[in-house]
Formats: structure tokens, sequence, C-alpha cells
């Protein structure tokens, strides 16, 4: 974790970023808002969108990019979801139910991403996204036409296949957000919730101690290095991708029980941005990302969302808090790009 | 007759290394000089900073002055030396792949409609195509060429693209002064008569000409005056007619006094690799069917000018390009050029592009040694599912440990990241990795490129030791002849991808000069 | 010397792309029972009104920087100098020619702008062109929604919401409604052919391929063959890209501006989202591909993909009674072209390379 922290986690952005956060905070005191409920949430809102911005971690230090096409994992999750859910499995068997179809069925997307990103490699990021893109409208055919039967995911009369919004209220809505909730005064720890990120965290930790993560990692950061050293590229690659894919159904799942329903169709359009800026935000370069920067870049930048709102509704225009956080999310990924070809340029001049 | 241009005590520096040092040369209109040089003489440096290439700025600019028709310029762009009247043939051919001929020859000087360019002046002017191919075609001509030349130069054989480069800049009638980086390298000696013939034709014209050649019989033939670099200095000039081959030669080599470090041998033992008609396709570095057979338990050097082909053995071996030809090591054929299988079977390369190749430079001096042993052979692994297997830190740390002393590298911890360290010690990195690994057959890559006196003896002697103690073959692939010289059993020199010639280290540097220059000496 | 059979391969993607599309138009037109001179009527009227937008994307292509996805700031600017303009009530021919006067000075210095991002990220050209465009995206969303009324002063009331800040979402732009979509105007039965506004579409094309044939045509082609290899061949790479996406912003520039007096009115905040998606699938779908494109691909281009757009949701709800089904289809078509042309391209490049040379 040391080596993690002085890996020079202050540059312009987090700078800006951690402004930002204090005024926010500065603000939120003077319109004496609920801080201690802003904390408790702050801590859902982390692992809510956190495990989401850890998928992007193994795609990365495999030299794959930022996964632009993160709707394919997530994809996946919401089949699974969908899956349990059509077949009424409620609470605990719900949710354990949905984690296993989604890492099942995402492994398989991942393994068609993958081999389709080893295709096009040095252009995954623009790939990505086309390839996200172009999924959404064929998903929307799935749900649309896919035999469903359970009337509550279904549209009302007159319209066809499943509602855009599904909600989980009688299923596991806010299983992992309740499991051992600890109250100390005004504070609420959600230690499940928190625990269960953890692990996901130290899985990744292990993943990249093994030697196929090692092989992964050493692509990612000289692939004739790896080449020369006898490892199987496309392999390696393969294996990240696909581990990525899974980590953003699992993702994509914890999002769903907090949120409270399965968001389908053009909704995953809108997450994929915000999670890859916030592991920028964290302090990755773009090319390499550690864990800690992608908890650290997730819990910034929902604490700065989930402040925004109440502090935006006091002022006259509400619309400006999703002006200002897309303004955000832009400008850090622009940064990176930029940042991360200069930084490129030059080390071939050596 | 008038100088063209004037150099004058022209130094230049990369990263505080000297490229060139106090260069005095000048070229009349007329003439043709002739520049010769082995690897880092400078040559290749000297053009950059005539033609304005703009890495010779980013790295700090150059000292001295350089005139030209007697005004002194700076050039700081390609198209600035174009402008000025300067033409050059590039070595690796300045054409763009995806254009055609006549495009790439008229690029810059296309004939446009006289009704447009009235209207909208010259550079906004529609092109006529026909007329300039017609005029490509024409030049082309005069080379001795005809071909289409609608065709892409993407897909152009080599020699063909030699032509449209020259054709190029014959065909500019601003031209004043042409410099020629090996033009003659890549064509057949009867193409590279009718080009000669054509140059003399235009050096008559007045046209000032820098002949930069390997082969040394041409300079001979062709040149009215001779430069010779050496480590960025001028060594030697003769006019026509002083010109001798092996005085270049020598020259170009120059002669130092080098204690071997390892004593002569006779080794009398089985091949442990050959290869039959070997080629590999590394872009500007081309193997072209090369016949060669390694013995056991024998340091042997590969030397050539760069673009011949000695980078390229470990590389190929190792499938980082396509290649083609035989291979039999230890009595059995090698079929795939697989680097995993290879490493298996005791074969191990060390890169001669440690920035590129050799290093994780942000991982710790640790991983960067166990990282191939524990990779591919499985090395410092726990018990577990192959795959998914942790490392057993403990074990590797102590190995590392070990090999940090032996090697002398210097580092604050071996969790140290190896971008950190100097050049001469992640170059012993490399060398840890490779011992861990512990092959049977070594390829090494310029091992002493870019690192301090004293690191480059150390890794001098390694070689050696690793050489005595555990009968390992190595093969080093170097452009420091004398280093060479000290370690080496036999020395095998390239020329344009094959072999030209097997010496012994001891052999007079006459030999090795014209060996390289592809002339065979008496 | 005979290697140039290569270009003319069975499988030709040049070829193959546009026919694909003429077949799928065919059969989702087949489908939709729309008669032919509606949808004929239809695509001449898409023709007009996105036809310059896919135009200014053949340069940067040919500039070797592959799809301009930031035209949309283009756009863009056309649509702030239209509010500008509106706001300050300047009516008439003089406010017509202003908003060309100043939607041609904000996508100069856009362009500018955006050529010197560019040229820092030489080779991931196309995915910072997306976040470009979806940043001027906020910024714009920024002016117009949160400045006017708070910044910037409000002088035509009605073209701000009720709460007095930001601009409504639908500005009508009748004030500038003016005939020359109907000059010139030939009826052969049942179609009707703007001859103005087609020729004008045709001269943009001409300027183009005139440009690409001069000597600055050149160094655009030089340029997008091998950056190092025109340098050294004395083209400044730096500058003529920056050129090439001046060019290609102020042409998006004008190309907005005929789509919006064509329409009659905009939508403030959405009139331009999605022109740069639709305009690059439409290139492609002509046969072009990210390495290379010509005038001719962007207007066939322009004719099939715009078929398919307006027949595919009529399609859907006769095949499937449901008419979401075909606008699914039609984003699929436009985003899966994009995707489809991104793999193939660049597994290409990728073969001819074969690996990447050490330094």
């Amino acid at each position: 974790m040391k080596l993690m922290m002085n890996n020079g986690c202050i540059k312009p952005p987090q700078i800006i970023i951690l402004i930002f956060l204090a005024v926010l905070l500065g603000l939120a005191y003077f319109l004496k808002m609920d801080l201690a409920g802003l904390f408790n949430e702050s801590l859902i809102k982390l692992v809510m969108n956190g495990v989401l911005v850890l998928s992007l971690i193994p795609m990365l230090n495999a030299g794959a990019g930022m996964n632009f096409g993160l709707p394919v994992g997530i994809t996946g999750g919401l089949i699974g979801m969908c899956i349990a859910v059509n077949f009424r499995l409620a609470g605990w068997p719900g949710f354990f139910m949905s984690l296993l179809l989604s890492v099942a069925i995402c492994g398989i997307l991942g393994w068609i991403y993958g081999l389709i990103l080893n295709r096009v490699k040095g252009r995954e990021e623009i790939a990505g996204t086309f390839i996200g893109l172009s999924l959404i409208p064929l998903m929307n055919y799935f749900w649309t036409l896919a035999p469903f039967q359970n009337r509550q995911m279904l549209y009302p009369i007159g319209g066809q296949g499943l509602r855009p919004k599904i909600t989980l209220e009688p299923y596991f809505y806010n299983i992992l957000d309740n499991f051992s909730l600890v109250k100390l005064g005004p504070l609420e720890i959600p230690l499940g919730l928190l625990g269960f990120y953890g692990l996901i965290c130290l899985g990744l930790y292990l993943f990249f101690r093994t030697k196929a993560g090692r092989a992964a990692m050493a692509t990612g950061e000289n692939e004739a290095f790896a080449r020369l050293s006898g490892i199987d590229i496309a392999g390696a690659r393969l294996l990240a991708i696909i581990l990525s894919t899974v980590i953003a159904g699992i993702g994509i799942c914890v999002y769903s029980q907090s949120y409270g329903f399965i968001q389908l169709y053009d909704a995953p359009l809108a997450m994929y941005f915000p999670a890859i800026s916030a592991v920028l935000i964290g302090g990755s370069n773009g090319r390499r990302a550690f864990i800690f920067q992608a908890a650290l870049g997730a819990y910034l930048l929902q604490t700065i969302y989930l402040l925004t709102v109440p502090i935006a509704n006091e002022i006259l225009v509400p619309e400006i808090t999703e002006i200002l956080r897309t303004l955000i999310t832009y400008s850090i990924i622009l940064y990176a790009l930029l940042y991360r070809e200069r930084q490129r340029g030059s080390g071939h001049e050596n | 007759m008038e100088n063209i241009l004037e150099i004058k005590e022209l130094s230049k520096a990369y990263h505080g290394v000297p490229a060139l040092i106090d260069i005095d040369l000048s070229v009349k209109a007329g003439e043709i000089h002739g520049i010769v040089g082995a690897n880092g003489s400078g040559k290749s440096t000297l053009m950059n900073i005539l033609f304005g290439n703009p890495i010779v700025r980013e790295t700090g600019g150059y000292q001295g002055e350089i005139l030209y028709r007697g005004r002194r310029i700076h050039p700081k762009s390609c198209g600035e030396a174009i402008r000025l009247g300067m033409g050059m043939a590039h070595q690796e051919f300045a054409l763009l792949p995806d254009l055609t001929i006549a495009e790439n020859i008229k690029l810059g000087r296309e004939r446009t409609w006289k009704f447009t360019d009235r209207l909208f002046g010259p550079k906004y002017s529609f092109i006529d195509r026909k007329r300039n191919a017609a005029g490509a075609a024409q030049v082309l001509h005069q080379l001795g060429l005809d071909v289409d030349v609608g065709i892409k130069v993407i897909n152009l054989a080599t020699n063909t693209k030699q032509f449209v480069e020259l054709a190029r800049e014959i065909d500019r009638r601003d031209l004043q002064l042409l410099l020629l980086d090996e033009p003659t390298a890549v064509l057949s000696k009867r193409d590279g008569l009718k080009l000669i013939e054509v140059l003399m034709g235009m050096s008559q014209a007045g046209l000032g000409i820098i002949f930069i050649s390997h082969r040394l019989e041409e300079v001979e033939h062709i040149c009215d005056r001779v430069t010779v670099l050496r480590d960025g200095r001028v060594v030697s000039r003769y006019n026509k007619g002083e010109i001798s081959i092996s005085q270049l030669a020598r020259d170009m080599i120059g002669h130092r006094v080098n204690k071997a470090i390892a004593p002569a041998r006779d080794l009398n033992t089985r091949p442990v690799i050959s290869f039959r008609q070997f080629s590999v396709d590394m872009p500007g570095e081309e193997l072209k069917g090369l016949d060669l057979t390694v013995f056991e338990g024998e340091i042997l050097g590969l030397t050539s000018l760069s673009g011949h082909g000695k980078l390229a053995l470990g590389y190929g071996l190792m499938g980082l390009y396509p290649a083609a030809g035989e291979v039999i090591y230890k009595h059995q054929r090698i079929d795939q050029m697989d680097a995993r299988a290879n490493i298996r079977k005791g074969i191990y390369v060390l890169p001669d592009d440690r920035q590129g190749l050799g290093i994780l430079p942000e991982h710790s001096l640790a991983d960067n040694i166990i990282f191939t042993g524990n990779q591919v052979k499985n090395l410092f692994a726990k018990n577990m599912v192959r795959p998914f297997g942790f490392l057993d830190q403990k074990k590797a740390d102590l190995h590392v440990g070990q090999l940090v002393d032996e090697l002398e590298i210097k580092c604050a911890s071996i969790k140290q990241k190896v971008r950190e360290l100097s050049g001469g010690n992640q170059q012993k990195v490399c060398m840890a990795r490779a011992l861990t690994v512990d092959p049977k057959l070594l390829f090494v890559a310029e091992p002493t490129r870019g690192i301090d006196i004293s690191a480059k003896e150390k890794i001098l002697k390694l070689l050696i030791d690793l050489n005595r103690t555990k009968q390992t073959t190595i093969i080093i692939a170097s452009s420091e002849l004398d280093e060479l010289k000290r370690v080496c059993d036999r020395i095998a020199v390239l020329v344009e991808g094959k072999l030209f010639k097997i010496l012994a280290p001891d052999s007079p540097e006459v030999e090795f000069g014209l060996a390289l220059a592809g002339e065979q000496g008496n | 010397m005979k290697i140039n059979a290569q270009d003319y391969k069975f499988f030709n993607i040049e070829i193959v792309v546009p026919i694909v599309f003429l077949l799928l138009s065919f059969g989702a037109w087949q489908f939709s029972g729309l008669s032919g001179a509606f949808v004929l009527n239809q695509v001449i009227i898409r023709f007009i009104r996105d036809g310059i937008l896919v135009l200014s994307l053949v340069i940067p292509v040919v500039a070797g920087m592959g799809l301009n996805f930031a035209v949309i700031v283009g756009a863009m600017c056309t649509q702030a100098a239209l509010l500008f303009v509106i706001n300050y009530q300047v009516a008439g021919v003089a406010g017509i020619l202003l908003v060309i006067f100043l939607s041609i000075i904000f996508s100069l210095l856009a362009g500018l702008a955006i050529g010197y991002v560019l040229n820092r990220v030489k080779g991931k050209e196309m995915i910072v062109t997306i976040i470009i465009g979806f940043l001027a995206n906020s910024i714009y969303q920024l002016v117009f929604l949160v400045g006017f009324g708070t910044f910037i002063p409000v002088i035509n009331e009605e073209i701000i919401l009720s709460r007095g800040i930001g601009v409504r979402n639908a500005v009508d732009l009748s004030m500038y409604r003016n005939t020359i979509d109907k000059l010139w105007l030939f009826k052969i039965g049942e179609i009707e052919f703007p001859l103005f506004m087609i020729l004008v579409v045709l001269l943009f094309a001409g300027m183009i391929y005139y440009l690409l044939n001069t000597r600055f045509g050149q160094e655009i082609k030089a340029v997008g063959s091998s950056h190092e290899k025109a340098e050294i061949a004395g083209i400044n790479v730096d500058l003529i890209r920056i050129k090439a996406l001046i060019l290609s912003t102020v042409l998006a520039a004008l190309g907005q501006l005929v789509f919006l007096q064509n329409i009659g009115m905009f939508d403030v905040y959405t009139a331009h989202m999605n022109a740069d998606v639709i305009s690059c699938a439409a290139l492609l779908a002509g046969g072009a591909s990210i390495k290379s494109a010509k005038i001719r691909h962007a207007l066939i281009g322009v004719f099939l993909f715009h078929t398919l757009f307006i027949v595919s949701p009529q399609a859907g709800q006769n095949l499937f009674h449901n008419a979401a089904l075909g606008e699914y289809f039609r984003s699929f078509v436009a985003y899966g072209t994009i995707a489809f042309a991104l793999i193939v391209n660049i597994k290409h490049e990728d073969k001819r390379l074969v690996v990447s040379p050490p330094l």
C-alpha cells in the first residue's frame, strides 16, 4: 500500500478535484446539511459504483487501455439479474443466483469481446467504444423479444418486452447495503457491503500476484519484453479482458441492489464515462491502475456527485449539477488521454 | 570552383555523449565528396544536421558553422533544407507508401493548370496528373527503369524504391547539393553502376554531391574527395588518385591496442546450433539466407554495419519477426520460432534495445530478474495449480539478493524500480535474468551500448565467466569491434544479411574493415 | 512488375459494404410498405441536410486522422452563432450573413484548438475526438442553459425559459426561413428535386475534390500516408493536420447551417447530437474506410444510409408490430457500421506492420 501511495497521486486533476470537494463540503456545511447522513450515503455510493471502477483495472494493467466497452460487462450482469428475477428468486438466493449467472454470462461475453479486442491491438479504446455502443441496440432486441414470464418485469398492457426499470423491491433490494449494518450514533457503517467490496479488491490483488496475473501485468507494461520472455500475449490479454468483463457484471449487480432497480435499454450508456474518470481521478495515468487508486477515485467522484445534488437544488438552476458532472468527467478523461500520449512520446526519445 | 557547402568546427552531442567533434568539411560545385565510416562514426548525425532533421534541435542543437553558398544557415526542418536547394536520398527512403510513384516523385512540385495558377496561386492550383505522370516516367527512364508510375510505392520492391527515391531528387531543377545515404546498398552491381553513371553526369553539370557508402570500391571509383569519419572525428581525407581501398578500411576501423580478456583457446567441439539459409524479416535489419554454425562452448562475435542483419538472428529465433530457413539445435530441427519453447530448450536472447525490449521499467529489480525464469521454467513457484500459482517470495528474494551481490548491481533495495537504475545497472539486471534462466545458448545484442566504462568491463567479464564456468555458448552481436576482439573465439562478419567471412579475433584491422565493407581482401 | 492486382481482390470492402447496405435497404423497404416516391423524396431531403456534414469528414480521413467525431463541435458552433444572432435580434439577410460569418469564425477557432490537441495524440485521434465532442457538448450546455440570463444579457425574451435563465429547448427559425429550399424546385411525377440545394451540396463536394487535387491536397495525402516520411519529405506535418481539421470543422458548421435552415426550427440541446455518428456511418456505408475516403463514398453513403434509416422503423412496425424494433435496428446499423469498419481496418493495419520494430 505504501508503494501505491507514493506513486504521486497529486497531479493537476487531483488538485482541482480536491479543491472542488473542499468547496462543496464548505457549502454543505454553510447550508446546514446533514453531514453524517451524507457520509453514510457516500460509503454506499462508493461500493455501488466502486466495483464497476475496479473492473477497469485488469484491462488497464494488461495494456488493453481504458475499457470504453464497459457496457459489454454491464449487459452480462443485467441478463444474469433478469434471469434470477424471472424465476422470482428473492433474498440471498436471488442475489447469489444473479452473481453466478452474471459471472457465467460475462465470461462468455468477455471471451468474445477479448477475441475482438486482440485483433485491434493498440486501438482497443475506440473499438471498445463502438462495440459497446452497437451492443446496446442489439440488447434492446433481446429485452424486447426474450420470453421473460414474470409480470412484474414486463411492460404493462400495451407494451412489448421488459420494462426499462424493473424494481427489485420484492427481490434483493438493498440486500448487501443492509447486511451487518453497524450504527454508531448518527453514523451507519454498511460492514457487509464494504466487506463484499474488500473481497473483490482482495481477489484482484491476489490475481496480480499469481503467475498469470504477473504475465498480464508485464504484457501491459512492455509487450515486446513479454513476448521475448515467452509470454502468450494474446492469452494474457484475453484473461484480463474476461476478468474485467466478469467484474463489471458483478459491479452492475451490486449497483442495482443498492439502487433498487434493474435499468435496461440505454441505461448502461450513462455508466462507463463516470467509471473511467473515477479511476483517473484516483491517480491512474491511463496505462496502469492500482486498486487503491480505483477506490480513492470512486470515493472522491461519488462524493462530489452526492454533494452537488442538494447544493444545486438550493441554487436556481438544477441542471447545473448534471452539466458540471459531465464537464468534470470528460475533462478528466481528455486530460488523461493527452497526458498519457505525451508521456509515451517523450519516452520514445530516450 | 566555389564551395557550395562549408562546415566549420561542427560538434554535436546527444545527452552528453559526443556524436560529432570539430568536423570540417567542404563540398564544391561539381564535386562528389565521399564519406566513409563504421557504425557510430557520426555519418547519420552529420546528415541529420545538414538536412534539418528536427531531432537535432530537440536534443539541444549543434555547435559550429554551416555555410551554404557562402551564407550561414541553420536548417530547422527538412522543408527548410529542401527550399535551400538541398536534396537527400535517405537510406530508409522518404517515400509515402500510399502515394503512387508519380505522386512521390513530383511531391511539392506538381505541375498544375495555368488557369487555376493565376486564379488561386500554385499551391491551390489543380494538378495536371497526366503531365506529372509523363514527367515522372521520363525521369525514371533516365535511370533505366520503365515502370507503371501509377503503382503505389507500398507495392514496390526495395530496389525499385531506391530508384524512385533518387528520381525524386534528380527531377528537381533547383537542386544544388545532393546528400546520398547508401544509395547503392540495396542495388545489384549492375544497377549500381547505372546509378553511378547518372550521378557522375549530374555532378559534371555542377551539382555538389555528398556520397555515403560502405562499398569502398565505388567510393574509390567516383569520388573526387573522400573523408573518413571515426568516432565522430575526421580521421583522414584523400583526393582522387590517392584513394586506396585498404587505406580506407584501415582508417575506418582504426588501430587500438587492446589486451584480450580471455586467452585464446583451441575449441574442438561439436556444433550446438547451425543455421541454414536462415532469413529474418526484421525491418531495416534483414537476414537473407544466413549459413552459420556455432560450436559448443565458444563465444562467437557477430558484427556487421548497421542494417546488415546482425541483430535479427536472436529475434528471429525467438519469433519476434517472421523467420524462414532451417535451424538445427542439438541435432534437432527447430520447427517453430517460439520464444517459450526455445527458452525451455535452453536458448535465451538478451536484446539490444533495453528500454524497448529488455526491461519492465515500472517493475522492481527483483521482479525483472525472476520474471522469465518464473514464467517459463516455473522457478520460485509455490506448489499450486499451475497458471494461478503464487510466487515463493522468500526463495526469490534470496536468489535476487545473491545475484545483486555477485553482479555488483547498485541499487537502494531489490524492490527499487528498474526505471530508476543507470543503464549499466539495467544491463546487469538483464544479465541476472539470463543467469536465472540458465541457458545453454545465449544471444546477447549490443551488451555494452550506452553504459559507462566500468560497467562495460564488468559485463564483458560476466559473459566470459558464464562461458568458462558453465560452458554456456554465447553469441554476441555487436558493432563494438574492439570489444568483440577481446572476448570472442571467432568473429563472424555479416554483409547484406549473409555471412561474409569468419575471422580470428587477432586478425589485422584492415581485414575487418574490408570484410565489413564487403570487399574480398587479398 | 505486376503488383497492382491487390487492389482488386474479390472481397473488397469498398464494394461489399455499399452492396450490403443496398440489399438491407431494399429488403427493409419491401417490408416497410412505403411508396418508392415517398422514400426517394425523404432521401433527397436527407441528402441535402446531411450531405455537407458527411463531406466534412473526408479531409481528416485523407490526412490520416481517422473519423473526426468532433464534427459535432462544428455543428455546435453554428448553433451558438444562431442563438447569439437571434438573441440580438438581427433579422433578415443581415442576420443570415452574420450567422454565417460567426459560425465560420467560431468553427475556425474550434478547429484550430482541436487540431492543436490532436497533434499531441497522433494515432489516437478518434477516441480523443469523441471525448472532445462530449466535452464541448457540456460546455455548450453550460453556456446556453446556465450562462444565458446570468452572464450573458438576454435581449430576446422569447428564446428564454420562463425562469429567466437558460435558452428554451426549441427555438423557431422562421425569422430566417427563406425559400432557398424550394429554389429551382423540379417535379418529376411525385418526386421533388430541389435542384438549387442539390447543387449546393455538389458544389461543396466539388470544392473538396478540387482541394484534394492541388499541391495542398497532395500534402494532406502525404501526411495521411506516413507522418515520419512526410516530415522528411519536407512537409510541415503538424500544420497540415491543423489545416485539415479546421477545414473539417468549418465545413461541418456550414453543413449544420444547411441542416437547420432546412428543418426550420431547432432543438437547442439535441439538434447536434448523433450528427457525428450518423455522418460517420454514412461515409463508411459508401465504402470509405478509416484510412481512405473519397468524395464518391460520401455521396453514395448518404443515399444508402439514409434510405435504410427512413424505412427501418416502418419495416420494424410491419414485421414485429413494434416500431421501436426498427429504431433499435437503425442505431445498431449506425454504431455497428463504425465498429465493423474499425475492427476490419485495424486488423489490416496490423498485418502490414507485423511487429512494431524496436525503436
